[in-house]
């Protein structure tokens, strides 16, 4: 049997009293895109800390391409190839939008694809085209209006050419036709390809949200989370049928 | 005679293009022209020696700005790195009998070391934690200058140094020199690829970790550069000076470097440069009126950042230069429409 490509087991952490991600496991492989749902506070936001390295587990694995990254350094998880963009963005405010994603250019991961090295600045214009935001590239980033700040967030996570891609909350504040757009790009980023200088690996996708409409669209797979436990884990539409996810999450009206 | 004239027509097409552009650039030009010419038209002693001094303590405001206004990583005690550098090339000039040529590179070097000493345990902190544990660190080593009298010298310091030079001049064409041009390599740096990752350390550590940027590296890289270059500062004073004191480590002294920055205009490099050579020799200039000397030197202070927040020399070039709303280059205030792109700038 291969190796799954993103492992999690038994994976605990508690904040104090309160129990955040309680005895999570499950695995992904490289060509999914996966969907993590669930109510304010269920610990959507906490898992991909843990994965990230921005917090340790209490206890549990996390194997990404069979490398145990707990203990990490959130740099050395970036540069293993996973990359994520935060719920509350966090753009770079008095620097210029271009040098916001030269930053993630910069990663030893981004510089190491060779032919690139020098010309840091032309590959984040085209990861800033790929996000649609090209022509403000000057501009400081304190300027962007919301749905801006996050296609900026997801020009800067896909600059470090991740194999792994995870997206808090991608459609938050976005208008509908701007939503539709961000799902078109996240779709065309999981196809792979080249844009410009910018080579996408198609990476495996997780991606929070609570748009579900549009999420399902996108996703293969949607797991639920509820009190830190997974309380469903299956196709979108097994998801929406599934009875303790409609009690506990999407209520009688559905999605 | 051809081939020089097509040189000599390429550097002016240069110097028009690149400085003559902008007033700023013109003013920086001018800056240069004068410390390198200006003992041509007089040897005043009096007068190099201030000068000298400044350029010393430009450096060692520079490089604060280069640590606490670009990476953000405040620090209240770069007093330890100028008496680092200052005690080091004292003591390996005393009693190794390194001349200063040596003995500044390898003060500026134990400020290095400095710089890692405190850049390690403080990699942890920030904002007025972090201000709070550096303060304490020159603290720290007046302590230790004081509890081994036997080789710093106690309260009196190491004196008896070597000269810089053998002569005013030299001494001052040596400073001058090396604050024009290690206040250049400062602007430089910040002006790379580090400095973007640097003022990104300063705008949101956790995004430039989440970005695959290796934050720790490039803190201690900020404490290591500026160690070294307030090191050299603290290595040419001591041997300017022909002693290296307590003096060199006082709080005073590292709130002073804070003071000047700040009025200068902190993330320029630029504005502490000119902050000290407007500040320093002002200061020399109360002493006509003794008893009044902090109380204006603080008056003076005072007005400039009530009115000029961002610091006097953000402030005067944000006075004859304006930035294209399209292009975002500069532009002097006076123009219409963009020297680039053509763009309106009103």
């Amino acid at each position: 049997m291969g190796q799954a490509f993103l492992e999690i087991d038994g994976l605990f952490k508690n904040f104090g009293g309160l129990r955040a991600v309680d005895n999570v496991s499950f695995s992904m492989n490289r060509d999914q895109i996966l969907g993590l749902i669930g109510p304010n506070g269920a610990g959507k936001t906490t898992l991909v800390r843990l994965i990230i390295g921005i917090l340790r587990p209490d206890s549990g694995s996390i194997r990404f391409k069979g490398k145990n990254v707990i203990g990490l350094k959130t740099w050395d998880i970036i540069n293993l190839g996973i990359a994520c963009t935060f719920q509350n963005m966090r753009p770079f405010r008095r620097l210029p939008i271009i040098a916001n994603v030269m930053v993630s250019c910069l990663c030893p991961r981004a510089m190491k694809r060779g032919e690139w090295v020098k010309r840091v600045e032309a590959k984040a214009l085209d990861a800033l085209e790929f996000a649609g935001i090209s022509d403000m590239s000057l501009e400081k980033a304190s300027t962007l209006s919301q749905g801006d700040l996050k296609r900026l967030e997801v020009a800067r996570a896909i600059a470090t050419e991740p194999e792994l891609l995870i997206l808090d909350e991608p459609f938050g504040g976005l208008s509908p036709a701007e939503t539709d757009l961000m799902a078109k790009s996240i779709k065309r980023l999981h196809k792979g390809g080249r844009f410009g200088r910018l080579h996408s690996e198609g990476p495996a996708m997780i991606i929070i949200e609570h748009k579900l409409q549009q999420l399902m669209k996108i996703v293969d797979r949607i797991i639920v989370l509820n009190y830190g436990i997974i309380i469903a884990d299956g196709t979108p539409e097994e998801v929406v049928n599934d009875k303790e996810v409609v009690e506990s999450y999407l209520g009688e009206g559905g999605i | 005679m051809g081939i020089l004239g097509v040189y000599l027509r390429k550097i002016y097409t240069l110097f028009r293009g690149e400085v003559l552009v902008l007033p700023s650039r013109i003013v920086v030009f001018l800056f240069f022209l004068v410390l390198l010419f200006l003992p041509v038209v007089t040897q005043d002693l009096y007068l190099l020696r201030i000068l000298i001094l400044t350029s010393i303590f430009a450096i060692l405001a520079a490089s604060w700005d280069l640590l606490s206004g670009y990476t953000g990583q405040m620090n209240f005690g770069h007093a330890l790195f100028f008496g680092v550098g200052a005690y080091t090339a004292a003591l390996l000039n005393l009693h190794a009998h390194i001349p200063p040529y040596g003995s500044i590179p390898l003060g500026g070097l134990a400020a290095v070391l400095a710089g890692l000493v405190i850049g390690i345990p403080c990699l942890r902190l920030r904002g007025t934690y972090l201000a709070l544990t550096t303060l304490a660190f020159p603290i720290i080593l007046m302590g230790i200058v004081f509890a081994i009298p036997g080789i710093t010298g106690g309260e009196l310091g190491v004196s008896g140094l070597s000269r810089l030079s053998s002569s005013r001049l030299y001494d001052y064409y040596i400073t001058v020199v090396l604050m024009l041009g290690l206040c250049t390599i400062m602007w430089k740096i910040t002006d790379s690829k580090t400095g973007i990752i640097f003022h990104a350390i300063r705008e949101d550590e956790l995004a430039v970790r989440t970005s695959g940027i290796n934050v720790t590296r490039y803190k201690l890289l900020a404490f290591s550069l500026s160690g070294f270059f307030a090191g050299i500062s603290g290595g040419l004073y001591a041997h300017f000076m022909r002693i290296a004191g307590p003096s060199t480590l006082e709080v005073s002294m590292s709130f002073t470097v804070v003071i000047w920055a700040v009025f200068g205009g902190i993330v320029t490099i630029y504005g502490p440069v000119g902050a000290v050579f407007i500040l320093f020799p002002l200061l020399e200039f109360f002493r006509f009126w003794p008893e009044f000397r902090m109380l204006l030197f603080a008056v003076v202070i005072l007005l400039i950042l009530l009115y000029m927040p961002n610091g006097i020399l953000p402030w005067v070039r944000d006075k004859i230069e304006k930035e294209c709303p399209r292009c975002k280059v500069r532009n002097v205030a006076t123009r219409k429409t963009c020297r680039v792109c053509v763009a309106p700038l009103d």
